[in-house]
C-alpha cells in the first residue's frame, strides 16, 4: 500500500533535518495522481488521528479541488474529520484563488464562521504569503511547543501556473526547513511543465513517486501504439525514488489498481532491470563465455589430435608411403595405443625389428 | 635484483613532497604553482597534490544525493584549520548555521597503523605495490593537528568553535539577492586580500559557494547572468592566492549553460548517487556495501602548462570509512561484458569493436 512512503511521512523529519517531502507526479497516460495522493492523505490522517505520527496536524492547501470534496473522501474513509480536537485544516484557494470576486463585488471577503477547518486564501500569487498563512494555521493546530504538523498541497502544478518556478522552489524549501513542519507532499502533472520546472520541484523533494502506464515502454514508437490502441484506464505502476540519509536512492516499484472502493497496490510482479549500465564505466574484457562460445569451445578439436582431415596422426618416416603404413599400424599398434582415445600416434623407428618395449623407452608409456 | 628496489609505483608522478617552508597548508606544485589541500587526501593524491592557487574548482551535483556537501565540508574545515580565510554563500537563510557541521580533524591513528604491516608480512612484487597505497606518506600526515597539509577530518565530530568564530569566516546567503552583483562584489572584496605579487605567498584563501543555480534563487533563471558572474570571478581568482570551490546542479540548467559552466572550470568533478540495495549493482562491484555515491574527475586544472593531466581512472566510489572519514576508492569492477556501451566516456577506445566474437583477444 505504498507503505515505505507512508511511514516515512508518518515519522516525519529528525531534529535539525529538513522535513521529508513527496512529490507525486502523474502524466496523461497515467492520470491517477489524484488517487495516489488521496490514499496518501488518508492514511497519514488517520495516522494523526490515532496520534501514531509524529505531526498532530495538517494542514491542506486545496488549489484544484473544493476543499467539500476533502472533507468527503476523510468522512467517506472514516476518518474523524469533526472531532472536538482539531486537527485538519482546510486552505480554500480553490474557490476564488486570485480574488476576483472580492474585486467584482464592493463588500469583504464573507467567511463563513461556522467553518471552523476552512479558511479562504485569496492571493495565490503571493507565495511569501502563503507561506506565513500556512505556517500560521499549522501553528494554530498543533501549538506553539514543539509540535509539528504536516501539509498536503493539492496541485503544485497549481501553484506553478500562476508563480514562478523560483517562488514555488523557495517556498518548498522553506517549508521543508520549517521547525514545526513534520512532512510534505503534493501532486504534480508533469505533461504540463517544462523540464526544467519538474527537475527543480524534484531536486526540492525528497521523495519522488512517479505514476506510469502499466507498460511502461522505453521507445517512443512502442508507447505511441499501445497509448493509443488500448490506455490501460484501472491499473499502473508506481515508482519511488527516495532519498536517503546516506546518499543512496532507494528505487522501488508497485504496481497499483484503481477500483470503485479506491486504490490497491502489490509488489511487482515482473522486475524491471534497472539500468545502471550508465553509471560504471564498462570494462573491455570478458572473463565468461557466452552459451554460443561454451559450445564452439567443445567443438575445437586439439591440434595434437587431428591433422585436420579427420584421420589419425601419421608420423611420416620416409620409407613406406602413408597408406601402406595405415594398413599396417593397426596390427602393430599393440595395447597402449589403442587407449589413448581418439589419436593415435603410430611411430617408425628406424630399426624396424625392434620391438619398442625393448629399447625401454620411457616416452612410451605416454597416453596422449 | 630489481625486485629489491623498494618502489611504490611504477608510474607516478614526479611531484615534490617538500613542504613549503612559510605555510604548513601549502604546498609546491609542478611549473610553479602552489597546492592547498582539499580535505580529503585521496582526493589530494587523484588531483595530483591538491586544489591549485588561482583555480575555479566545479562539483557537479546529482539531484538525489547531498555528496557535494561532505566534499565542501571537507575543503572548509582544512581552510580553517589553516587559518586560511573564507568566504562561503549558500542558498539557505542562515549559511552560518552550516559552520556548525565542519568536521574536526579525528584521532585516525589506528587505520594507518595497519598498513606498513602488510609491507613486513608480505612481499608483494613491486608491480602490485602501487595497489596497497603509499603508506610512507600517511604516516608523515599523522604527526599532529594542526601542521598537517591535510588532515584526516572526522565527519561525526564538529569542528571547534574557536575557528570559525573569529573574522576568518564570512558568511553570505544568496537566496533574497535578485541578481548576483552584491555576491560578486564580496567576492572582489574577499580576492583583493589576496592578490598575486611577485613576493612569496604569506597565505592563502578559500571561496566556497553551494548550490549555485539552486531553484529557490530568484536569478536561477538568468543563465547569461550566471554564467558571467563565473566568467568573472575565474578571472579574478585567477590572480589572486585563493582557490574558488562551486558546485552546481546541472540537471536544473538548460544543457548549453551547463555545458558553459563545465568548461570554464580548470577542476571539474562530478558526484552521483547510486541505487540502494541493487543486486545488479552488488554484483558488479566489490565493496557495494560501504559505498555511499560515485566522484567523477573530469578535468584537473594545469596551469601554466600545455600538458594535460590523463588519469589511470576517472571513477571512484565514495565510502564513509567508519562512517567517519570520507575516502575514495578505485572500482574494483567485475569484468562485464564490454560490448553494447561506451566505456570511458566515448572518447579514446583502442578496439573499436563492439562485438565479442570468439576470436577477439
Amino acid at each position: 500500500m505504498a507503505e515505505s512512503v507512508c511511514r516515512s511521512l508518518r515519522d516525519g523529519a529528525l531534529e535539525g533535518e529538513l522535513a521529508p517531502d513527496l512529490t507525486i507526479k502523474d502524466s496523461l497516460s497515467s492520470p491517477f495522481g489524484f488517487n495516489v495522493f488521496s490514499h496518501i492523505l488518508v492514511q497519514l490522517s488517520s495516522h494523526i488521528v490515532a496520534g501514531k505520527s509524529q505531526s498532530r496536524g495538517m494542514v491542506i492547501v486545496s488549489l484544484s479541488r473544493s476543499p467539500s470534496s476533502y472533507t468527503g473522501l476523510l468522512k467517506m474513509n472514516g476518518v474523524d474529520v469533526e472531532s472536538s480536537k482539531k486537527w485538519i485544516h482546510i486552505l480554500d484557494c480553490y474557490t476564488d484563488p486570485l480574488g476576483w470576486k472580492d474585486k467584482t463585488r464592493k463588500s469583504g471577503d464573507i467567511m463563513d464562521p461556522s467553518n471552523q477547518i476552512l479558511s479562504s486564501y485569496k492571493t495565490v500569487k503571493d507565495v511569501n504569503k502563503l507561506f506565513s498563512v500556512i505556517c500560521d494555521l499549522g501553528r494554530g493546530l498543533v501549538g506553539e511547543n514543539k509540535s509539528r504538523f504536516c501539509v498536503a498541497i493539492d496541485s503544485l502544478s497549481e501553484l506553478l501556473r500562476h508563480s514562478s518556478m523560483q517562488s514555488v522552489a523557495s517556498l518548498l524549501s522553506n517549508l521543508r526547513s520549517h521547525d514545526q513542519i513534520s512532512s510534505i507532499f503534493g501532486l504534480l502533472h508533469s505533461d504540463l511543465h517544462e523540464e526544467r520546472a519538474l527537475a527543480a520541484v524534484e531536486y526540492t523533494s525528497s521523495i519522488v513517486a512517479s505514476v506510469d502506464p502499466f507498460h511502461h515502454s522505453v521507445d517512443g514508437q512502442g508507447s505511441y501504439i499501445r497509448n493509443s490502441s488500448e490506455p490501460n484506464l484501472t491499473k499502473g505502476k508506481l515508482n519511488i525514488r527516495s532519498k536517503r540519509r546516506n546518499g543512496r536512492v532507494r528505487v522501488t516499484c508497485e504496481e497499483f489498481k484503481v477500483g470503485p472502493s479506491g486504490i490497491s497496490f502489490a509488489p511487482v510482479s515482473a522486475v524491471d532491470g534497472a539500468a545502471v549500465a550508465g553509471l560504471i564505466p564498462k570494462v573491455q574484457f570478458n572473463l565468461q563465455l557466452s552459451e554460443k562460445e561454451l559450445v564452439d569451445r567443445s567443438r575445437v578439436v586439439l591440434p595434437f589430435e587431428h591433422q585436420g582431415n579427420g584421420k589419425p596422426i601419421q608420423i611420416y618416416d620416409g620409407r613406406r608411403s602413408l597408406e601402406e603404413s595405415n594398413n599396417e599400424t593397426t596390427p602393430i599398434s599393440g595395447g597402449k595405443k589403442e587407449e589413448s582415445g581418439r589419436g593415435e600416434i603410430i611411430y617408425f623407428r628406424d630399426s624396424d625389428d625392434e620391438m619398442p618395449d625393448s629399447d625401454e623407452d620411457p616416452d612410451d608409456d605416454l597416453d596422449i | 635484483m630489481a625486485t629489491t628496489r623498494t618502489r611504490v609505483s611504477s608510474f607516478s608522478h614526479n611531484v615534490s613532497f617538500l613542504k613549503s617552508s612559510q605555510h604548513p597548508g601549502l604546498k609546491n606544485g609542478p611549473n610553479g604553482t602552489t597546492f592547498i589541500s582539499s580535505g580529503i587526501s585521496d582526493l589530494d593524491k587523484i588531483l595530483g597534490g591538491g586544489f591549485s592557487l588561482g583555480s575555479l574548482v566545479m562539483i557537479m551535483e546529482d539531484a538525489e544525493a547531498p555528496h557535494h556537501m561532505l566534499l565542501l565540508r571537507n575543503f572548509m574545515s582544512q581552510g580553517l584549520l589553516h587559518r586560511q580565510p573564507l568566504l562561503y554563500a549558500s542558498p539557505s537563510k542562515d549559511p552560518r548555521a552550516f559552520l556548525g557541521t565542519l568536521p574536526s580533524p579525528g584521532s585516525s591513528k589506528d587505520d594507518t597503523s595497519h598498513k606498513p604491516s602488510h609491507e613486513k608480512d608480505l612481499r608483494i612484487a613491486w608491480q602490485y605495490k602501487k595497489y596497497f597505497g603509499e603508506p610512507q606518506l600517511n604516516i608523515n600526515t599523522n604527526n599532529g593537528g594542526h601542521h598537517d597539509y591535510c588532515n584526516d577530518l572526522d565527519l561525526r565530530k564538529p569542528l571547534e568553535r574557536h575557528f570559525f568564530t573569529s573574522n576568518n569566516v564570512d558568511c553570505v546567503s544568496i537566496q533574497n539577492s535578485p541578481n548576483l552583483d552584491a555576491l560578486k562584489d564580496r567576492c572582489a572584496e574577499f580576492l583583493a586580500q589576496f592578490s598575486r605579487n611577485e613576493g612569496s605567498i604569506s597565505s592563502a584563501g578559500r571561496i566556497a559557494i553551494q548550490s549555485f543555480c539552486s531553484p529557490q534563487c530568484k536569478y536561477s533563471d538568468m543563465e547569461w547572468h550566471m554564467l558571467s558572474f563565473i566568467r568573472s570571478l575565474k578571472g579574478m581568482a585567477r590572480s589572486s592566492n585563493v582557490v574558488v570551490v562551486v558546485t552546481f546542479p546541472p540537471s536544473l540548467l538548460s544543457p548549453s549553460c551547463s555545458k558553459r559552466l563545465q568548461h570554464m572550470a580548470d577542476t571539474l568533478l562530478s558526484v552521483r548517487a547510486i541505487p540502494d540495495e541493487d543486486k545488479e549493482l552488488a554484483k558488479l562491484l566489490t565493496g557495494y556495501q560501504d559505498m555511499v555515491g560515485l566522484l567523477n574527475v573530469h578535468k584537473v586544472a594545469r596551469l601554466n602548462t600545455q600538458v594535460p593531466v590523463i588519469l589511470d581512472a576517472t571513477t571512484f566510489s565514495i565510502k564513509l570509512q567508519k562512517r567517519r572519514f570520507l575516502v575514495f576508492e578505485c572500482l574494483n569492477q567485475a569484468p562485464v561484458d564490454g560490448s553494447g556501451g561506451s566505456s570511458y566516456g566515448n572518447s579514446g577506445v583502442c578496439s573499436r569493436s563492439t562485438k565479442v566474437g570468439p576470436l577477439d583477444f
